[in-house]
């Protein structure tokens, strides 16, 4: 397939950020529709591993794609016009949303319907949380009952220290990194031997 | 008074040192409440905006951004949210190399615990500072159940939350 001129991935990026009503889930879709199905510029294997890439870098994973994609497609320029593209419609309008909610926030009716909103925000967000834990106790039930356990711990022992004993996130997050990561290096090192000898 | 440097050094830092649209949600809870400079009900404000609003979820961060600091917040946090992500073509290069190392698999695998487990901590919050009762337990359990049919698009359950919400209050 041909790469495409510079004004055409702008408009191509410019419509996916404009379509990209309904979260991650469909603006992904929206993406590998366009780049791999319709254009062909990359494969659906590089797809996917560009996606589980995101998964570990920092910040938000649809930039994070959108970014490599871009990089593959047309180098530091494909990677301007595709953030641009992706984030001038949909920035845009998240502005104007705020704005006018800001101005109608005083009214009466308006605090009756956010007092309905936030718990299905939070509603939403279990479900986040849900999305988020389940493909990681996967992981670890496969590996074993200690793996398993070693997540819950983790999972639970993290919200517990902010909770009741409002120790510092980023403390939270890092220590509970880094317990993880000694017990997978000890893991695996010790079962190393056990699989040589059977 | 919130001072311009520091408020996008945060912003800056939540997004630099988590993954994901909502990975900088519990440490911005943290630092942003400690100085006073938004509250619980701003930050559920934008969730719930940054729902609504088309593009990746983690733009709620500009919802917040306007809501605590007019325009030059919500610009503040488009670029606060930008630049993060991308190292993306740094980590890209880094993982080809030790991504398969045992260590770096688990920390990421902590980390993406640790999120979720705080994530539980800040949503029970909005929830206590919106006023728990039986109507919004519902709409928790209601919403959360419409969710899980992947059915129903986030932008109807939000609307009909809101039409609970001035029907029942």
């Amino acid at each position: 397939m041909s790469p495409p001129s510079a004004w055409q991935l702008l408009r191509i990026w410019f419509g996916l950020g404009l379509q990209s009503f309904g979260g991650g889930a469909a603006t992904l879709y929206l993406i590998r529709q366009a780049v791999v199905e319709r254009h062909g510029w990359i494969t659906e294997a590089e797809f996917t591993r560009d996606w589980s890439i995101c998964q570990v870098a920092p910040g938000i994973n649809l930039l994070g794609v959108t970014i490599l994609i871009g990089w593959r497609i047309a180098g530091p320029l494909g990677v301007a016009l595709t953030l641009l593209g992706l984030l001038l419609p949909s920035v845009t309008i998240t502005v104007i949303l705020t704005a006018l909610y800001s101005r109608i926030q005083g009214l009466a009716v308006v605090h009756a319907a956010l007092r309905g909103i936030v718990p299905a925000t939070v509603g939403i967000s279990l479900l986040l949380v849900l999305q988020l834990v389940r493909p990681l106790l996967t992981t670890s039930r496969g590996e074993g009952r200690s793996s398993l356990l070693v997540s819950w711990l983790l999972l639970a022992g993290s919200a517990l220290l902010v909770a009741l004993g409002h120790a510092p996130v980023v403390v939270v997050l890092s220590g509970t990194g880094a317990v993880s990561a000694l017990f997978q290096w000890y893991r695996r090192r010790s079962s190393v031997p056990a699989e040589r000898r059977s | 008074m919130i001072h311009p440097l520091i408020y996008f050094w945060l912003l800056l830092r939540a997004s630099l040192i988590t993954t994901g649209g909502s990975g900088n949600l519990p440490i911005l809870h943290q630092d942003l409440l400690a100085l006073g400079w938004a509250t619980d009900r701003q930050f559920a404000e934008a969730l719930a905006i940054g729902q609504i609003s088309p593009g990746p979820t983690g733009l709620w961060v500009i919802c917040l951004g306007y809501l605590t600091y007019g325009l030059p917040g919500s610009l503040m946090a488009l670029v606060a949210i930008t630049l993060p992500p991308l190292t993306v073509l740094a980590v890209d290069r880094l993982y080809r190399r030790i991504g398969d190392h045992p260590a770096v698999q688990g920390f990421v695998h902590g980390l993406s615990l640790a999120v979720a487990g705080i994530f539980l901590v800040v949503i029970a919050g909005l929830l206590r500072n919106n006023g728990v009762d039986g109507r919004s337990l519902v709409i928790v359990l209601v919403s959360l159940g419409l969710g899980l049919t992947r059915r129903v698009p986030v932008i109807l359950i939000i609307l009909l939350a809101a039409l609970a919400g001035i029907l029942l209050y």
